[in-house]
């Protein structure tokens, strides 16, 4: 059977193996990655994509245990891509999300897996969009992304998934000011974790601070479901049914705008470009190593000899003559 | 001695001779940092006692603030009493043995019990398959308990129980024993560990979240403080906290701390601190730095009494320290395992030295296996021959005034102070615990011990030299552990046949609804175990209103590597791995795991995070996971090998299950199994007889390890 095929059939090993390939930096696993991704194109499933983000230690693990539990005891089978934000620069990391993912890593109905931040774009590991695919083929019918909130990396997670899910801690609302307003823009639903406890105050007012910071973006439609700011305890497991209809109904209306499959055609455009600027870039910084010679441009503008610009015009020269 | 103020000895003097034996041009060069950072100096003379902030040098035993003791007859009147922990298989097997120690002179009883019953769990729990009776012994009903104290007169003996998650059951089952062998609960006589919060930071055996937990220790203490008036209600353990890594302060500062909290607990209920205190005890740690640990008893009865003073504590009895001892367990190597009775022979000396109350001296096989009836002996002899033979209960305190000593106390006392104040500023043990700082920094302790003995830097004797070329074999102690299994199982269903039903479900309810009602849960306990409800269905009841607790893991990383900058077997190593990724086009991935009930994740640990340093993508599974989690994990990671470490013997039972669930799952897979802990030499043959690739034991390299293991993975993936 085909690697394909086992994937279509939910074989466990094989969508852990095809993981594996589009994962990998190897130009034969590479090569033979592109070609499932494109074969499993042709048939996609039905899941829908979450992405939840948010600055460490904020919970992201501890929610998606408990509300992955949630869905996963109404039947519903989930596969789970965490990218682990414990790396180091050197050497190899330390993958322990799963410690914070207990119960739901037992269940026959989970799909568990866990990359490694290292090397990659913001939050962002390259693969992750298409192991959505594989988890998607192999009839997952939620996959969650998990991102560890950076800067930038928001804007890569939200072209990954349907909704993307920024999640906070109480207390959080007083930074909100001098946040760039990427994450506001970029994210669809806003989680304040942590609602127990002695922090229940607390967390109702980072949810007010949320909400008023957050309406200057909701859009002209006053029934839009979107960027609700909502309160959960992952300890307790409380609010788990108003994410679940949070997430409904955003699909819901989504689909009814065309905004859905719209957004997913974005996204791919979004991808076809990351794409080829990456590799685009890929080559001509080979071709600014090796053909144009750039570091001995740079000794002669140290040295005094020629002009920066002067330098950066010769290198720009050479550039367009080998494209 | 000169009346003048000059003295007609010359420090200066010392100094020039000593550069001059030492063709070393400055006594400096002979300074040595401790492992808790102590500067060691090759002479201390009257100077280091000048300025001491916590020691007053002529203070006494049995005086404020018992630097020099608690008592002021010390062992001249009685020496240390002799309490030698152990429990394993079945009551009846226990019971035996505890009988024959006590006839050959051991004083005290001390029950270590199996993992599933620390855990909450009765013996036929399909989650505890691979550790009934493995580590200590399987108690599931107080029928077990009375089988192990059988013909032992509980009015007569004083019994230890290391006891944390699974505490209400197991007190209640050693009163009701009691009350079935006609000795009342005020007859009682010994101590329970209840110690909870050591267990999030090391041992991992807890049953319920941290609030709880805290909840029923304060439940004892009140308990025992009114009817129970020879009993010990908690024993503060920093046993396992050096056992798990932590270097001297560390375990000195978060004992402490550990009791402050305790101490807290306790009023909260209303007591007063006279009430209860004097019946708090502690349980340290005895390893091979001997004079450190001689000089961290002296602190921490220095430190407990200043502590307790400020409680408003009036009793002398409340301010004294009162400890046991245990020699260390990982100080134990599996290499040449003859010199562990040498081991221990200096730990206890050290113990003794220090003040210790009791002493429990380790076997010589216990990095191998279970201790037998011989290697018992020998360790019970140690201390026969020390109070016996040495002259060392002969004159109280024998080391103090040691310029030594006396300055290496205070040091120890200052900087565990200071850790102390860190844990009040962070709103005290509980806290701490929850936001997992102690568990951190012990694990960073840890992670560079490792590392010295790897790197060399520090010495053990046949491990990293003076290795032993012909290896003696030891005989061990084999547990058949499905026969103990099916043994717990039939005497389970017997008495779930015999008992009334009826009176068991009324008393189980009556406990849930103490439990919510915050009343004192031991009383009701011991209703619900009286009518033969069982440990396990006593914890679930508890567990129904409390939930049970998951542990998250944070990892240290960085610290091992830092020992072998420019070291040329860590680089050969991680220039293996880069190869590797290079060929492959990811790093070699590793699945670390601990299966099964055993919670020593100190050594995942190290691995871990060694492994990780070295260039390994490492992942961390969570405690107490079956062999089929761990499958679904590894399949799912597409790991390259799986490391198992096993230190409570279940290894024999949960390795074959991992690969039969590992070949259903996946037949193809060639994934590598490495296995590490302890393990006996007998059982390494039955190992690669299931496909097991390298066994690593206590004392092994760690890069040695890394490298074979990258080797095996490589050979593999090149097959191809």
């Amino acid at each position: 059977m085909s690697l394909a095929d086992r994937i279509y059939n939910g074989e466990r090993a094989a969508i852990a193996k095809a993981i594996t390939l589009v994962e990998s930096k190897n130009q034969s696993d590479k090569l033979e990655g592109k070609k499932l991704i494109s074969e499993l194109m042709v048939k996609p499933g039905h899941s829908i994509r979450l992405g939840f983000s948010g600055p460490p230690g904020v919970g992201k693990s501890t929610f998606i245990e408990s509300f992955g539990k949630y869905l996963v005891s109404k039947g519903l089978k989930l596969g789970v891509l965490a990218i682990d934000p414990s790396s180091q620069i050197t050497g190899g990391s330390i993958l322990g999300d799963k410690t914070r993912m207990i119960e739901i890593s037992k269940s026959e109905n989970t799909f568990i897996r866990s990359t490694p931040s290292k090397g990659s774009l913001g939050g962002v590991s390259s693969g992750t969009r298409e192991a959505a695919i594989i988890l998607d083929a192999a009839g997952y019918d939620y996959v969650f992304i998990e991102t560890v909130g950076v800067g930038q990396s928001e804007i890569l997670a939200s072209n990954l998934v349907d909704i993307f899910t920024l999640i906070v801690g109480p207390g959080s609302g007083d930074e909100l000011q001098g946040i760039k307003k990427g994450i506001t823009e970029y994210a669809d639903i806003f989680i304040v974790n942590k609602n127990d406890g002695d922090l229940k105050i607390e967390a109702s007012k980072t949810q007010s601070d949320y909400k008023s910071a957050v309406s200057y973006y909701r859009n002209d439609d006053i029934n839009s479901p979107l960027k609700d700011v909502l309160l959960v305890s992952s300890l307790e497991q409380t609010g788990m049914d108003e994410v679940i209809q949070a997430v409904e109904k955003i699909i819901a209306y989504n689909k009814e705008k065309n905004e859905f499959d719209k957004r997913r055609f974005n996204q791919l455009s979004f991808w076809l470009e990351e794409q080829v600027k990456a590799l685009m870039q890929e080559s001509l910084e080979k071709k600014l190593k090796e053909e144009i010679a750039v570091s001995d441009l740079t000794s002669q503008v140290v040295e005094g000899k020629i002009h920066m610009y002067e330098a950066i015009d010769q290198i720009m020269t050479k550039v367009e003559k080998k494209i | 001695m000169t009346d003048n103020n000059k003295s007609k000895f010359s420090i200066d003097q010392w100094q020039k001779s000593f550069e001059k034996e030492t063709k070393i041009d400055s006594v400096d060069n002979f300074i040595n940092s401790s492992d808790e950072g102590i500067d060691i100096k090759p002479i201390y003379t009257e100077q280091d006692l000048h300025n001491l902030e916590f020691i007053e040098k002529d203070s006494l035993p049995g005086q404020w603030p018992f630097t020099r003791g608690p008592k002021a007859s010390m062992y001249t009147n009685r020496p240390w009493t002799i309490r030698q922990y152990a429990g394993f298989s079945t009551a009846e097997e226990s019971n035996e043995f505890y009988r024959k120690n006590l006839e050959s002179g051991q004083k005290g009883l001390s029950v270590a019990f199996d993992l599933p019953t620390h855990r909450g769990y009765d013996s036929d729990d399909e989650l505890v398959m691979g550790d009934v009776g493995k580590a200590g012994v399987a108690i599931d009903t107080v029928e077990d308990m009375k089988i192990l104290f059988n013909n032992i007169p509980l009015n007569e003996m004083s019994v230890s129980m290391t006891m944390n998650g699974a505490v209400l059951p197991i007190l209640s089952s050693f009163i009701v024993s009691g009350e079935e062998q006609n000795v009342g609960k005020d007859q009682l006589s010994g101590t329970i560990q209840n110690d909870i919060l050591k267990e999030f930071m090391v041992r991992n055996t807890y049953i319920y979240p941290p609030d709880p937990s805290m909840k029923i220790v304060a439940d004892i203490i009140e308990y025992t403080s009114k009817e129970m008036p020879k009993f010990n209600s908690i024993s503060i353990s920093g046993y396992h906290m050096q056992e798990a890594g932590a270097d001297n302060v560390l375990e000195l500062a978060y004992t402490l701390a550990d009791g402050i909290e305790y101490v807290r607990a306790a009023k909260s209920k209303g007591l007063d601190v006279d009430e209860f205190a004097p019946r708090l005890s502690f349980f340290f740690a005895i390893g091979t730095d001997f004079f450190m640990e001689i000089a961290k008893l002296r602190a921490a009865r220095t430190l407990w009494a200043k502590i307790m003073r400020d409680f408003g504590a009036k009793k002398e009895k409340s301010l004294m320290l009162r400890t046991h001892c245990q020699t260390s367990g990982v100080s134990l190597t599996e290499k040449d395992p003859y010199n562990n009775i040498i081991r221990t022979s200096y730990e206890a000396l050290s113990a003794v030295l220090g003040g210790t109350q009791s002493l429990h001296t380790n076997s010589f096989d216990e990095a191998i296996a279970l201790p037998t009836d011989e290697s018992a002996r020998i360790a019970r002899n140690t201390q026969l021959i020390l109070q016996n033979e040495t002259g060392v209960t002969k004159t109280v305190d024998p080391l103090a005034g040691s310029y030594f000593i006396e300055s290496l106390t205070d040091q120890l006392s200052k900087k565990a102070w200071d850790i102390i104040q860190e844990v009040e500023e962070l709103g005290g043990m509980t806290k701490a615990v929850k936001a997992g700082v102690p568990k951190l920094k012990i694990e960073e302790s840890a992670t560079k011990k490792q590392a010295k003995v790897d790197s060399g830097s520090r010495v053990v004797v046949g491990v990293n030299k003076f290795k032993n070329p012909n290896e003696p074999k030891v005989d061990v102690r084999v547990i058949d552990n499905e026969k103990v299994r099916d043994d717990q199982i039939k005497k389970l269903d017997q008495i779930k046949k015999s008992r009334n039903q009826k009176d068991v479900d009324h008393s189980l309810s009556e406990l849930v609804t103490a439990a919510k009602e915050d009343k004192n849960l031991l009383e009701y306990s011991i209703d619900a175990i009286r009518n033969r409800a069982t440990v396990g269905e006593v914890s679930k009841a508890l567990e129904s209103v409390f939930g049970r607790h998951f542990a998250k893991s944070l990892s240290v990383s960085g610290v091992y590597g830092k020992h072998f900058e420019g070291d040329q077997d860590f680089m050969n190593v991680s220039n293996k791995i880069d190869i590797f990724e290079k060929d492959f086009g990811r790093r070699p991935r590793v699945l670390v795991v601990k299966m099964g009930q055993d919670g020593h994740d100190r050594g995942a640990k190290i691995v871990a995070t060694s492994f990780a340093d070295l260039g390994f993508d490492v992942d961390m599974g969570p405690l107490f996971q079956s062999p089929k989690d761990v499958v679904k994990d590894a399949i799912e990671n597409d790991v390259h090998a799986i490391g198992v470490s096993t230190l409570a013997a279940g290894h024999k039972t949960l390795v074959p299950e991992l690969m039969k669930c590992l070949k259903e799952s996946d037949p193809d897979n060639k994934i590598i199994i490495f296995v590490g802990g302890i393990i006996p030499e007998q059982d390494y043959q039955f190992l690669y007889d299931q496909n097991v690739s390298a066994i690593f034991g206590p004392g092994s390299n760690i890069i040695e390890c890394a490298e074979q293991v990258i080797d095996l993975i490589s050979k593999n993936s090149n097959k191809k």
